[in-house]
């Protein structure tokens, strides 16, 4: 999954897909960052930003999709009451400002006084409500149960109620309401209230209180949204081609200064690269592969920045085929005698960063004095031996006649991981472990995963994290997958230690930044200490852009680096 | 001639359906499963949501009664909702076929327009340096996968060169009725579709123009003193084009489906794309569709042309 606009702070948890534009890594910014653009400058207005993506948008509307490039796009026409600062992840207020009451459990919103839809409706509370309602009775959309801990939701949800009662609206003032959840829920600052208010003069008609089966699936409006709250509006959508957007003159950050964004379809990285020196692209996430010939090109300019996210192998602990995976010291050998600065080298050309517990360093839950494994291979032998197993004749260890062999599959056509799971092999043969390598297609990888398939005895694949830290899904164990239940703890990882943590940073009672850091940054060690993936490497994103575009800041928390996009402009 | 094409018709209908249970068995059966990986990444999705989600699809019952479901759907003209665009799937497809004829049309008019005079050339020259060099293009055409001959011309032509774009069907910013502009889009995709169909061509007319030059009537014809020229491209290559037909039967139908590949490398808007990218997504619906789409296109234009064939071959009779 490419790339999600950053001030929507709700970013997904998410398997980076096959088509991942994804895929960068260095530290610092290369050559000069924007907003160090020369103070002689004169922002002008005018000119036209053209983004590329491997992928059409499907779906213009936030309630019913769920896709990372219709999310890029609907989040530059809809606004969030909150964003997710670009450099910390911290939640910041945005379209609305919020106290919250001392139990944690009731959240009172002021919607910005100046804020209005580009048709000149106010942005009202009502608009939250709606949006609310709308994902409540949508038959289609997959974020059904994002408001699940509202009071009264899944009752109007099913239709048991028609009114939810946990939203209230001020009566005084149309721009205030309060949210009461039924339980404390840490995350819901990102996580529900990053869900963008939505029109409630363009879309309420379509949702009918008393009517569970009217829903807003099939709405013209979802797929040429008439009002924008955010900093662009809805000009056209050329199936499969492009996307139009143009400026949102009565912003209420204040118009940009660029006439028009578009999102520009191409086939995939090497065109996109190529686009770029030609001009026919301005902006587009790139390959690190790629930075070598970009860098050459003067009409371009590279920005890097480290990833909210990492690529890992994860090993099977609960797979009775590979037993010896659930034996910590066998993980630990396999952290050691994998040389991921190597593995740097040559699968991100040095992009990247070796990562050694689930959060990455960008993140403010990651962990702090984490043992970092350096590469060592006798280490890893002696961890091998002491887990009781013997070098055979042929250099591979063994226990009980069974050779130390694993299978690890990865998904096809992602250049990195299969670099990556080539060396590892490599690596890993020179410990005495047997790598036997597998490919497959992202769509019947996928479902192996969640659903706990035996087949899987480890995977490499990646994690793109949202802004807020949350691992509930990946990491409880209530989340561990199996046929019966699907989960995203596919490694099938189970502590009860973890658990507790997980759940004190989710549900509090103190959700305060700092405990919550406590709490993950515990979790961080114990995870580093068991080693259930070997963690990989967390790669940089690198994005490149017209030399001319100026006001660029990016950040680990803005996937695509255009969080501030209506401060950009093109210099003439 | 009227009963000829109801019956054929009529014929076509069993094809269809046992295309369709072959297609729908094997998408079903192919491991990945669609409502997850539609929710695959939605943060707060429940099992009971995917529940409902497979329900609202019909996905949660037995095979046999999806089929039914499906095909009476599809005798009211309704091919389920597509997932990923929660649209319905005809619509989808219908809205992409423009894209893909423009492009199977503008192949198929440089077929003609360079393998039919590469034909009549060899032939005419037959054992000449032209004729090997002519006959080895025809190899090599054919034999050439044309999604690598796609990428390295995006690399020579647009990136060397800069002379065409190499994605899309327009150019960011122009109006949607440039002309122009939509023909120099058009240019590498159409060539490198036609390509192995100008190899074909190129060989199939080099054959029959050899065939029809040895004829007694064309031989009169020089005899009556008639200029070289007037005799083959009037009296010999009206005759050799004949079987050429029966090759036009497939050819549209090849196209739209060849388009597939070529569509993907210039990210060409089209049907092929599109049920691609459906297939990837395990979108049943649209990949039910579009394989019917051109299954129905495939049966209609083998149709059309036994008619044809009939129509300018007067020894051959339909009934």
């Amino acid at each position: 999954m490419a790339s999600q606009h950053s001030r929507t702070p709700r970013l997904l948890v998410a398997l980076l897909g096959t088509l991942s534009l994804v895929t960068a890594a260095c530290g610092p910014a290369g050559p000069a960052g924007g907003a160090a653009a020369d103070s002689q400058e004169q922002p002008v207005q005018g000119g036209r930003l053209i983004s590329g993506s491997f992928s059409d948008i499907q779906r213009l509307n936030p309630a019913t999709s769920n896709d990372a490039t219709s999310t890029q796009v609907s989040g530059k026409i809809y606004d969030s009451l909150v964003t997710a600062d670009h450099k910390t992840g911290e939640i910041k207020p945005w379209l609305g400002k919020w106290t919250v009451s001392s139990d944690g459990l009731t959240f009172s919103w002021t919607i910005e006084a100046k804020a209005n839809w580009s048709d000149g409706k106010p942005i009202i509370a009502q608009d939250f409500l709606a949006r609310v309602k709308m994902q409540a009775r949508s038959k289609v959309t997959p974020n059904k149960s994002t408001f699940n801990d509202i009071e009264g939701y899944q009752d109007y949800s099913t239709g048991k109620a028609t009114a939810i009662s946990g939203i209230v609206i001020d009566s005084a003032d149309p721009k205030k309401f309060t949210v009461k959840f039924t339980k404390v829920f840490c995350p819901a600052l990102a996580n529900v209230f990053g869900s963008a208010p939505m029109p409630d003069h363009v879309f309420g008609k379509y949702t009918v209180d008393a009517d569970v089966n009217a829903n807003v699936d099939q709405a013209a409006e979802n797929n040429a949204p008439p009002a924008a709250s955010g900093p662009f509006k809805f000009k056209e959508w050329r199936k499969g081609d492009q996307v139009i957007l143009s400026r949102n003159e009565t912003y209420w950050q204040g118009a940009p200064l660029i006439e028009e964004f578009v999102l520009k379809v191409v086939a995939d990285s090497t065109v996109a690269a190529a686009q770029l020196r030609t001009g026919e692209l301005t902006h587009g996430i790139v390959q690190p592969g790629d930075v070598a010939t970009l860098s050459t090109a003067e009409n371009v300019k590279l920005y890097k920045w480290p990833d909210n996210g990492y690529v890992y192998i994860g090993w099977r602990v609960n797979n009775p085929n590979v037993a010896f995976l659930g034996d910590k010291k066998v993980r630990q050998a396999l952290m050691y005698g994998l040389n991921t600065d190597e593995v740097v080298k040559a699968v991100l050309f040095g992009e990247g960063t070796k990562q050694f517990a689930h959060h990455p360093p960008v993140a403010w839950a990651a962990g702090t004095n984490l043992n970092q494994y350096a590469y060592d291979k006798t280490k890893a032998e002696t961890l091998l031996k002491e887990a009781g197993f013997a070098k055979g004749a042929d250099g591979t260890f063994a226990k009980d006649g069974k050779p130390l062999a694993i299978t690890i599959v990865t998904n096809q056509g992602n250049k990195t991981r299969e670099t990556f799971l080539q060396v590892a092999v490599e690596q890993y043969k020179q410990i005495g472990v047997k790598i036997t390598p597998k490919l497959e297609a992202f769509e019947s990888l996928v479902p192996k995963l969640t659903g706990g398939s035996p087949e899987v005895e480890a995977v490499i694949i990646g994690w793109q994290l949202a802004a807020d830290p949350d691992p509930f899904t990946i990491w409880h164990s209530s989340n561990v997958s199996s046929p019966a239940k699907a989960g995203n703890n596919f490694v099938g990882y189970s502590n009860p230690q973890v658990d507790k943590l997980i759940e004190q940073g989710r549900n509090g009672p103190d959700c305060s930044q700092g405990a919550r850091q406590k709490a993950y940054q515990e979790m961080n060690k114990i995870l580093n200490e068991d080693v259930p993936y070997n963690f990989g490497f967390a790669q940089n994103r690198i994005l490149a852009t017209d030399a001319r575009i100026r006001g660029i800041e990016p950040g680990s928390f803005s996937p695509n680096g255009d969080w501030n996009i209506h401060k950009w402009w093109i210099k003439k | 001639m009227r009963t000829y094409i109801l019956r054929r018709l009529l014929y076509a209908i069993p094809t269809l359906l046992g295309i369709s249970v072959i297609v729908f068995v094997i998408t079903r059966l192919s491991p990945g499963d669609p409502v997850r990986l539609y929710t695959f990444g939605a943060l707060d999705i429940t099992e009971a949501d995917i529940e409902a989600l497979r329900e609202y699809y019909g996905l949660n019952k037995s095979l046999p009664l999806q089929y039914v479901d499906w095909l009476g759907q599809v005798v009211r003209g309704d091919f389920g909702m597509s997932l990923t665009y929660n649209r319905p799937a005809l619509p989808l497809l219908l809205e992409r076929m423009p894209a893909t004829l423009q492009l199977a049309f503008a192949a198929l008019l440089l077929q003609l327009a360079i393998g039919i005079p590469l034909g009549v050339t060899a032939a005419l020259r037959r054992g000449s340096w032209v004729d090997n060099v002519i006959r080895v293009f025809g190899v090599i055409g054919h034999a050439i996968p044309t999604f690598w001959i796609g990428l390295l011309m995006i690399i020579f032509v647009s990136v060397t060169l800069r002379l065409l774009p190499s994605q899309g069907v327009l150019t960011v910013g122009k109006d949607m009725w440039d002309i122009g502009d939509r023909l120099r889009h058009i240019i590498m995709p159409a060539f490198v579709l036609a390509l192995a169909g100008i190899a074909n061509y190129s060989r199939y007319l080099r054959t029959e123009t050899l065939d029809v030059i040895s004829q007694d009537y064309v031989r009169t014809a020089h005899a009556k003193g008639l200029k070289n020229r007037s005799v083959v491209y009037v009296h010999a290559l009206r005759n050799a084009l004949i079987p050429m037909v029966t090759a036009l039967g497939g050819l549209l139908a090849a196209l739209v489906s060849g388009a597939l590949v070529v569509e993907q490398v210039f990210t060409w808007p089209g049907v092929g794309q599109f049920t691609y990218a459906a297939a990837r997504s395990k979108d049943y619906p649209v990949i039910m569709a579009g394989v019917m789409l051109a299954s129905t296109l495939l049966v209609l234009s083998y149709l059309l042309r036994d008619i044809v064939y009939a129509m300018v071959d007067p020894r051959i009779k339909v009934r």
